[in-house]
């Protein structure tokens, strides 16, 4: 692949940003004792999307290639079933839903 | 696939010796499965499910079964040896939706759909008893019967650094610290296999030296994956007593898949306290998912052995570069199920 990404060579540009959102997770972790709980976890969630989105669509060559289209298609296949999985495995314990986290529930995000 | 075989498209012709005819990967399934039935009877839990009873009669058959992968992986391996890429299939023009899509592609796709059905169950398992038991630190300040199940994570011991939060670089626990190498150690590994296939796809160096760049990213790549392993074995068995840093394994400090009366103290000066809990669920979790993670760095530990001595024998071009790929998808879903392991179980 000979992909650019802002004029930079694809793969170093992805390791590099890479690197540093890896850095900022270990850091802000480093530091979890300071933050909030729900600021911590939103944080580490939107960095581990990002590094996910990074490696897939860059080294895992879902992105910049002929087949990418397709391949992305297949790849994302499974995820109704991880979905299922989540919700009828993972929140079927009888109290699960009542013992969600607040920012799980309703009226948490002023909505 | 390549011109002379007079055909573009489709696996119509098993006479090549190339690697899409072999009966390898059926064979190392075989052998899978014989393994981890025998090896399972080996080990069962005791009446009080608070440890397990060996029974040494399973494990000839278990051998066996680790006989059958090896000879598996060295019948692949030798098929593959003389791969130079010249018939590479793709799916028939027309057969949509994978038209002229190279079919081993598509094949390591499927797989990888299948490792994500792995990874998700043990997550969703996560999560299911997560939200069914209360946190050891919910429980803090409250009369607990002792043997109450708790759920202690795994973070209480690494991310926190558990009663030993010793920290020698100041902004982090040591028992932070090889969790935290091994994360950079996958990010990096993903880079250098990157590397490897774009420099095994360069038409304008000699082959000579074309192979010794491919081999030193794949070996850079072996090293990584190895370090992961090591970083590993040390947190949960050995601890991490190297130079001036100190943080006991995860086993001395007691988080064991049947320690159902483990001392959980907490708190400072009068507002300290302790109390005896089951923290079986947690562990057991625990160790499931990261270990689940740590066969499959095993597994590619042992593909890129094979690779790197490929490699060394100038085994890889413009011409094979895909094998490289293929692998590479493989090694970057272990790094991705790893960006998620680690935050959901080291960190939180």
């Amino acid at each position: 692949m000979s992909a650019k990404i802002m004029g930079f060579d694809a793969y170093n540009f992805n390791f590099f940003w890479l690197m540093l959102l890896t850095a900022i997770e270990v850091g802000v972790v480093a530091q979890s004792e300071n933050m909030a709980w729900a600021t911590l976890i939103f944080v580490l969630v939107s960095i581990g999307v990002v590094k996910f989105i990074g490696i897939a669509a860059v080294f895992m060559h879902l992105r910049f290639s002929p087949d990418s289209n397709v391949l992305t298609a297949t790849a994302l296949f499974p995820v109704i079933f991880i979905v299922l999985l989540v919700l009828m495995v993972g929140l079927t314990s009888p109290s699960a839903v009542e013992n969600l986290p607040a920012f799980c529930r309703p009226g948490y995000y002023g909505l | 696939m390549s011109d002379d075989h007079g055909y573009h498209h489709g696996p119509h012709e098993w006479s090549h010796g190339a690697p899409h005819n072999s009966w390898a990967p059926i064979i190392i399934s075989i052998g899978s499965g014989v393994f981890l039935f025998f090896f399972a009877k080996a080990f069962t839990m005791n009446e009080g499910m608070n440890g397990y009873i060996y029974d040494s009669a399973p494990l000839p058959l278990a051998i066996a079964g680790l006989a059958i992968i090896f000879a598996g992986l060295i019948s692949w391996w030798k098929q593959d040896f003389s791969f130079d890429g010249s018939y590479e299939p793709q799916a028939t023009h027309g057969s949509t939706p994978f038209s002229n899509v190279d079919i081993r592609k598509v094949g390591m796709w499927v797989f990888l759909m299948s490792e994500m059905m792995i990874f998700s169950s043990l997550f969703a398992t996560y999560i299911r008893y997560r939200t069914s038991i209360d946190s050891c630190y919910s429980l803090e300040g409250t009369v607990v019967e002792p043997g109450t199940a708790c759920w202690l994570p795994a973070s209480y011991f690494i991310a926190k650094g558990g009663e030993h939060a010793h920290s020698t670089l100041g902004f982090m626990p040591d028992a932070l610290v090889p969790g935290a190498i091994n994360t950079f150690a996958l990010i990096i590994s993903s880079y250098t296999i990157v590397m490897a296939l774009k420099t095994a796809k360069r038409t304008d160096l000699e082959h000579a030296e074309r192979s010794i760049k491919v081999r030193n990213y794949l070996g850079a790549t072996f090293c990584l994956a190895t370090l992961f392993l090591v970083m590993k074995m040390i947190e949960w068995f050995i601890g991490f007593h190297i130079g001036p840093f100190e943080a006991p394994s995860l086993l001395s400090d007691q988080f064991t898949i049947h320690n159902d009366a483990y001392t959980y103290n907490y708190g400072h000066g009068a507002e300290a306290g302790a109390m005896t809990v089951d923290i079986r669920m947690a562990a057991s979790i625990f160790y499931l998912t990261t270990g689940t993670h740590g066969v499959h760095v095993f597994a590619g530990i042992v593909g890129l052995g094979y690779m790197v001595v490929k490699a060394h024998k100038g085994g890889y071009g413009p011409g094979n570069s895909v094998s490289i790929e293929y692998f590479g998808l493989y090694w970057h879903f272990v790094d991705l199920a790893w960006v998620a392991v680690f935050p959901a179980f080291y960190l939180y």
